[in-house]
């Protein structure tokens, strides 16, 4: 394996590992195929009740806009076996995460967004809102004061980036004693229960166990 | 009866969960593929079991939806449907949802009867989506529906729901799990959304559905079925059972009395697994033959109010290319609090609304620095039209503008502006600025035009915040300087030499009702104050507008010049280092809390802890190309200003257009011999030769020879002392009560 320089290959041999882990354990991690190319990506899906100030989102009855037939109209049958279910749909807040590789930086580049149930996205700041509090101070410096807007390369659709100019300053530290005491260490696992947590992603521990087992 | 909540089976409906690459992707597939074609399309969702609890149940469609071939996330289980997109929202208003309804739920009940639902089935959990997408404004209006067929009667519990830890033992669990997943494994699945169940004290079986009646035999009045259960209440059973009964109904009433039923949850934290959670228990199948029509169906969702009706989603934030380039140009700016300046207080700049005086070189380079702040409100005056050596220098031009005659710079550079940046609100005149000793009164008709121009200008100083003064003579930023002044608005000044420049604040004058008599008397020059405390300190109601160092007034700058002079010919860098520097110094003082009151910076603040975030918020920045030297002079408002002066002021304010007209209509003097300068030079000729003052300026400070005070490399007071002049420095007169500079460098 490469020292200093992190590549493709190692990258994707870490997600593998990564995701392997995941599998045993159950959660959720994928890797996913571009469809005409050979690139891919890791990620994970993941739903939350929105806590806190984050404003739930009822979304719109298209009955709001004029020339929609009311109900009655509709002469649709009546159901007597549905539950009624509260508004629980309204206040669910659906986190993605995709880890791709970034040629240009040669690291690791998390991509995150986060939606209501009928696609409608949150805001940067909304997504903060749910971050629990221990994690906000970290916010404003570190790698995490990073956060653009960008296109998913293999996606095409807009997502925040952690930007990953910082990344192989501080990941250089982070591997620096594990290395000198040559302890086996996934990077990816390192990395992301660094960045994740600023944005609600939280890695089980089991991940750092499963890795020092692997020796 | 019993505990009537018992009694009567209910089920707890999908959710949709349309994800944002769904419409993402199925606006592709509108624009590139579907167009006008609205006949049905095949599109697949999943379900899935594991959630944690609270979740409500959900079926999902992703941008993968629209690609039958796509592999199903691991554990979640594949759900087949119908896209009806129609072409108008009139179609999808009308399009009988009944009919839909009941197409839909025919299918399933030929798949029950033909027993191909036995085979496959998920043919039992067929889902029906209607949209329509408003591509112009990204609305998306959609009505979900997943048809339940209804049984004539409610289905009798025998036996209501538990946890399955209730009925079978952690031993019969873990055997469960395992059979579970065997049977996955060895059908290549990642879920099976119904299967059959039997189980003893040690051991548990299941089979595919389409086994039963082997799997079945021997059993005598109950079987057991599992269902892959994407709903997380402990009283009631997800959706997919609905059709699945049905199913159980038809298939087996006749050979047994009741049914054992194991809603499978399978969900794993932290590394642990557990089914336990599932919910198990046993209703009566009813007994019922069954016409050959098929049965009612439910399905269509209900909206976020509970009403039958469709929903609207409002994707233009995420997809709406507009809305995503003011986003990421805002999330750009942000990156700079939050990396490297947190106090910065991005709103303050974001909001000014700027005033450009001159679409020129200077014009166009300021636009797209403020542009790049994120400044959205600018307006552009400017009467000249594009010419072809434009478009090098004016990055807001290209060749074609220059065609016919050339485009009028002002609506050609709102224009492009727009197109660079969508979410600017960009406008621009086309008109002149009336200017002292330019005559207006040739006819009535240039006087009425004239008159029109000065209320415009005045209008759109009014409706600004910041006016930048980007002018290529002097005397056209007369007019501005005095209205400006006299609304207190924050004027950015910039000029251009050859290869010096100028970038200034003007002293922002106190409001109106505290009194504006505060202006910097000349006795401030008294000997005791000289010396680098007397320009430290000033506060930005006493600095000193562009005019204020000028001892003549306005006038015709272009007549007897050469064309180099009247040109105004510059190195080619030079007004894009001084458009930068002048949006940067506005933005300094915007980011100081006193904002155009700020005190002035100079050279000497260089080492000092900076005033603002940014740092320094200077008076002026003077730069010399030649040495590539930036000095920060500060200079006071003069008491005898042709612009800014009290007295200037007044007569403006009072007399309005009739004043600006006369000054418009007579040479300098009528100016001067207002503010006193004219005076001023007359005790100054006379006092020359008791009490001279020496400046040492540099040659190549100024293209206008008139303004003396500018750019010394040093100055100093030397009144009282015999003239020390060292060789090519002219020794200028009249400066003895004169406060113009300050600085070292």
């Amino acid at each position: 394996m490469e020292d200093e320089f992190f590549g493709e290959k190692c990258f994707q041999y870490y997600c593998a590992e990564f995701i392997k882990h995941s599998q045993q354990i159950g959660d959720g991690w994928e890797w996913k195929t571009a469809k005409d190319c050979s690139d891919g990506y890791m990620c994970k899906t993941e739903f939350q009740i929105k806590n806190g100030t984050t404003p739930s989102h009822l979304g719109t009855p298209a009955s709001v806009h004029t020339g929609f037939p009311t109900e009655e109209n509709l002469e649709l049958p009546v159901d007597d076996s549905e539950v009624m279910e509260s508004a629980a749909a309204s206040k669910v807040i659906k986190y993605e995460y995709h880890v791709l590789y970034s040629c240009s930086y040669q690291v690791p580049v998390l991509y995150f967004r986060a939606s209501f149930l009928d696609g409608k996205p949150l805001s940067l700041t909304d997504i903060w809102e749910g971050v629990h509090e221990c994690y906000k101070t970290r916010l404003l410096q570190g790698p995490w004061d990073t956060i653009t807007q960008q296109e998913h390369p293999i996606l095409g659709q807009p997502f925040f980036v952690l930007h990953p100019c910082k990344t192989n300053e501080f990941m250089t530290a982070v591997l620096k004693h594990p290395q000198k005491i040559n302890r086996n260490v996934n990077y990816i696992t390192s990395w992301l229960s660094i960045m994740g947590p600023v944005v609600g992603l939280n890695l089980p521990l089991s991940y750092a166990k499963a890795t020092s087992q692997d020796e | 009866m019993g505990d009537p909540g018992l009694s009567k089976l209910q089920f707890a409906p999908f959710n949709s969960a349309l994800d944002v690459g769904f419409w993402h992707e199925l606006t592709q597939k509108k624009l590139n593929e579907y167009r006008l074609d609205e006949t049905p399309k095949d599109i697949k969702g999943y379900y899935y079991n594991g959630d944690s609890a609270g979740l409500p149940t959900r079926l999902t469609l992703e941008f993968s939806a629209f690609d039958m071939s796509a592999p199903t996330p691991a554990r979640c289980c594949p759900a087949v449907g119908t896209l009806h997109n129609t072409n108008t929202l009139e179609a999808f208003k009308t399009a009988d949802k009944k009919l839909l309804l009941e197409q839909s739920a025919n299918e399933i009940w030929e798949a029950i009867k033909s027993g191909s639902a036995l085979e496959n089935p998920m043919l039992l959990n067929k889902f029906l989506l209607l949209t329509f997408a408003d591509l112009k404004k990204y609305h998306f209006y959609y009505w979900f529906c997943c048809p339940a067929l209804c049984l004539p009667e409610s289905i009798p519990l025998i036996q209501g729901p538990v946890g399955l830890d209730q009925r079978l033992s952690p031993k019969q669990i873990q055997a469960l799990e395992r059979a579970y997943d065997d049977l996955c494994q060895a059908e290549r699945v990642t879920a099976l959304p119904y299967f059959l169940i039997k189980y003893d004290d040690n051991t548990v079986l299941v089979s595919l559905l389409k086994h039963y009646s082997d799997f079945f035999q021997g059993q005598r009045t109950k079987i057991t079925v599992g269902v892959y259960d994407p709903c997380n209440l402990a009283q009631y059973p997800g959706w997919p059972l609905r059709n699945f009964l049905v199913l159980a109904a038809h298939r087996w009433s006749g050979s047994f009395q009741s049914v054992e039923v194991l809603c499978f949850r399978d969900r794993t934290m932290q590394g642990v697994r557990d089914v336990a959670h599932s919910i198990i228990f046993e209703v009566k199948l009813p007994e019922m033959a069954f016409s050959p029509d098929c049965p009612k169906a439910v399905g269509w969702e209900k909206n976020q109010k509970g009403g039958m009706g469709p929903r609207m989603v409002n994707l233009s934030g995420c997809m709406d290319p507009k809305r995503l380039a003011e986003s990421s140009v805002d999330l750009n700016l942000k990156l700079m609090c939050w990396r490297l300046v947190p106090t910065l207080d991005l709103d303050k700049v974001v909001s000014v609304k700027c005033l450009l005086l001159g679409a020129g070189t200077l014009g166009c380079n300021v636009a797209r620095t403020l542009m790049g702040w994120g400044v959205r409100h600018v307006t552009f005056v400017d009467n000249a039209k594009i010419s072809y050596s434009n478009p090098v220098r004016q990055p807001l031009y290209e060749f074609e503008d220059c065609l016919a005659g050339g485009k009028p710079k002002a609506l050609a550079a709102a224009e492009r502006l727009q197109k660079i940046f969508p979410g600017v609100n960009a406008s621009g005149f086309n008109m002149s600025i009336p200017m002292p000793g330019h005559p207006v009164n040739f006819s009535d008709v240039t006087l009425e035009q004239a008159r029109r121009d000065v209320e415009q200008l005045e209008q759109l100083i009014e409706s600004h915040d910041v006016i930048f003064l980007l002018m290529d003579t002097r005397e056209s930023r007369w007019l501005p300087a005095v209205i400006a002044a006299s609304k207190r608005k924050l004027v950015i000044n910039a000029a251009l030499g050859f290869d010096t420049f100028v970038v200034m604040r003007h002293g922002l004058k106190k409001p109106k009702q505290q009194g504006a008599g505060d202006l910097c008397p000349s006795h401030l020059l008294a000997p005791a104050d000289l010396g680098s405390s007397l320009f430290a300190n000033i506060p930005g109601y006493k600095l000193g507008c562009y005019f204020c160092n000028d001892v003549v007034a306005p006038g015709d700058s272009t007549r007897d010049r050469t064309l180099d002079q009247q040109c105004t010919v510059s190195r080619p860098g030079l007004a894009v280092i001084a458009g930068a520097l002048a949006v940067e110094l506005m933005v300094s003082v915007l980011q100081h809390p006193e904002g155009g009151y700020a005190i002035a910076s100079s050279s000497d603040d260089r080492m000092n802890e900076p005033p603002t975030s940014l740092g320094l918020v200077p008076h002026q920045i003077r730069g010399f190309l030649s040495r590539f030297d930036n000095v920060l002079p500060v200079s006071l408002a003069f008491d005898k200003c042709t612009a800014c002066s009290p007295k200037v002021l007044d007569q403006y304010e009072r007399e309005g257009f009739a004043f600006l007209a006369k000054v418009f209509n007579s040479s300098h003097s009528f100016l001067e011999d207002l503010t006193g300068l004219t005076l001023l030079h007359q005790e100054t000729q006379a006092a020359e030769e008791r009490t001279p003052c020496v400046i040492y300026t540099h040659p190549s400070t100024w293209p206008w020879q008139l303004r003396p005070d500018v750019c010394g490399v040093y100055i100093e007071e030397t009144r009282g002392r015999k003239q020390p002049a060292p060789n090519d420095t002219p020794v200028l007169p009249y400066f003895s009560s004169f406060p113009v500079y300050l600085f070292w460098c």
